[in-house]
């Protein structure tokens, strides 16, 4: 695996867009987290919310690991698109054949391709691991590992998008359109689940009847329902009108649905004509 | 040793049947052409060898073993095009190719100097010219100094001394005891370089075997009378020719090279009563050969 990752490693580091969108993530989630950390010191302390809102500080520990864990769920697409480009590339070059043809199996192939997302999910989380510790202890609050596994639900997500990223673009093998594919899908199943989570809302009003976020069952969505923003004082007013959150089922999905994307790749590259 | 076996090899897109149950050996040490037109399978046949493609069906041995990656490892082979990282150099490139293949690094200088492209070592491959992809192509097949080649359309970009020098390439490292196989539509390209030849027609193996077997030189000879009947019944008392023919009116009649003889076979008409309007003698060359097994 270490020749693998060497051989990866030659032909990702003269890569320009891989250097660029890299600083994009890094400074995305310092500025995302910055924002909402600012957002909440300085314009609820000092607006109408701030008396509803005066006791809670979503980067002091412990809330900071959930905190910005979940703020920067949402730069997620920025490393999906790096894993999109590394192996959309591939077709595009033809170097998907030669790595072949000089002698790699199928399967170290898209070994390699797998295991990159894994470690780019790594490197992401770690990010948040220190963004999250600094913005902590800025915060002037003492250190603490509580909801620490909010950091472990970021990884899942992060395995999510960067899995499901492989496996578009090993079915769409086009830069453009696999990007594209992968955009409209993510908008598109936010759009439904938001839409079934409005009918569970709906159905637990009319019978009672608590199917929790069903929103939450779909691919990309169990992996983002994991992730919430901390407990607080305008959450729990809405709280008694939305449907439960069956955490353990949303994560049983998640899992299952990355296993999918993994699965799914993997069996595709073997298979396929190159 | 047979460097490849392929048995029966089939492919279908599809309803198209790109191979149709192709069986041909390649014998060590020698070069083998895969001839055919455009389209004939040549392309598809290799990426099954290089298990870039999936057969439909069939099966094909390296080094008279059942192939594995570590095969491939030992075969320098351009497939199709040159297939580069575009953003990385070109010794780059090679660095990349020499890791899969787990040697021939230090023989990348080496092989820059071979293709010409020493000077140019550290450009991306993006400002390649076409001709220049394909050195770096070849290039890159001749890494770690493969005892095997496979070459598909070597040639091709290559304005005339580049094709000259590839051929020259190619017939010295025959020499040095390669073994090499090359794909090509060019059949004047396979009756320069090659020992042995494959032809190829709509997925369909032809003929395959020595190019002096298969293209073997004949003589042709035209002859017509008014009486075509009467001159076909005489001219079976000739008994030296291969093969009898009718083709647009004449009889055509096959000698081995330098066989035949117009005189005598002059006379023999005359001396049966029949006169000849029409007498002359054709070479069969390699490509007349070729137009005749493909069309």
């Amino acid at each position: 695996m270490n020749t693998l990752l060497r051989i990866e490693w030659l032909k990702i580091k003269n890569y320009g867009a891989f250097k660029i969108l890299s600083i994009f993530f890094a400074a995305g989630i310092v500025l995302t987290n910055y924002a909402v950390y600012a957002f909440n010191k300085n314009i609820i302390g000092n607006t109408g919310a701030g008396a509803v809102m005066s006791s809670f500080s979503p980067y002091s520990f412990s809330n900071t690991w959930q905190s910005t864990s979940y703020a920067t769920g949402y730069l997620l697409i920025l490393p999906a698109m790096i894993i999109i480009m590394l192996i959309t590339n591939e077709y595009t070059f033809r170097t998907s054949r030669q790595n072949i043809i000089d002698g790699w199996s199928r399967q170290e192939f898209i070994m390699v391709k797998l295991v990159m997302a894994l470690l780019i999910a790594a490197a992401s989380t770690l990010l948040v691991l220190l963004t999250a510790s600094i913005f902590g202890l800025l915060s002037g609050s003492s250190f603490s590992l509580n909801r620490f596994s909010h950091v472990g639900f970021f990884f899942l997500k992060a395995l999510s998008y960067n899995m499901f990223a492989v496996l578009v673009a090993v079915l769409v093998k086009k830069t453009g359109f696999a990007i594209g594919l992968y955009f409209i899908y993510l908008g598109a199943e936010n759009f439904i689940s938001q839409m079934l989570d409005i009918l569970s809302m709906k159905i637990k009003k009319d019978s009672g009847t608590d199917l929790g976020s069903i929103g939450d069952y779909l691919p990309i969505n169990a992996a983002d329902g994991l992730l919430t923003f901390p407990d607080n004082p305008l959450k729990s007013l809405a709280k008694a009108a939305l449907p439960t959150d069956y955490f353990w089922l949303v994560l049983a999905f998640a899992v299952f649905y990355l296993s999918l994307f993994i699965w799914w790749s993997w069996k595709k590259y073997l298979k396929a004509d190159l | 040793m047979a460097i490849l076996t392929v048995e029966n090899i089939s492919k279908n897109y599809g309803q198209i049947k790109a191979l149709k149950g192709v069986s041909f050996s390649v014998p060590a040490g020698c070069v083998y052409g895969i001839l055919g037109p455009n389209g004939s399978g040549k392309t598809t046949l290799l990426g099954i060898i290089m298990n870039v493609l999936k057969a439909t069906g069939g099966s094909y041995k390296l080094f008279d073993e059942n192939a594995t990656d570590a095969h491939r490892k030992k075969i320098g082979t351009l497939l199709e095009t040159p297939n580069f990282y575009h953003y990385l150099s070109a010794v780059q490139n090679l660095k990349i190719s020499a890791a899969i293949k787990e040697h021939g690094e230090h023989d990348i200088d080496n092989v820059l100097h071979t293709v010409d492209l020493y000077k140019r070592k550290d450009s991306p491959f993006s400002t390649f010219s076409l001709g220049m992809k394909q050195r770096l192509a070849i290039g890159a097949a001749l890494l770690g100094n493969p005892d095997v080649l496979v070459f598909d359309e070597p040639t091709n970009g290559l304005d005339p001394v580049g094709i000259a020098e590839i051929r020259s390439l190619i017939k010295e490292l025959s020499a040095k005891g390669k073994t090499i196989i090359m794909a090509s539509h060019l059949l004047d390209e396979v009756e320069k370089v090659c020992t042995h030849v494959a032809i190829l027609k709509q997925g369909e193996l032809l003929i395959s075997g020595p190019v002096k077997e298969v293209f073997q030189e004949n003589d042709i000879v035209q002859v017509a009378a008014n009486d075509k009947e009467k001159l076909k019944n005489i001219l079976l008392g000739l008994n030296n020719f291969t093969k009898m023919d009718e083709v647009n009116g004449v009889i055509e009649l096959s000698y081995n090279a330098g066989n035949a003889d117009l005189t005598s076979i002059n006379k023999f008409c005359f001396d049966n009563g029949i006169t000849l309007s029409h007498l002359q003698l054709k070479k069969s060359n390699f490509e007349s050969k070729f137009l005749a097994l493909t069309n």
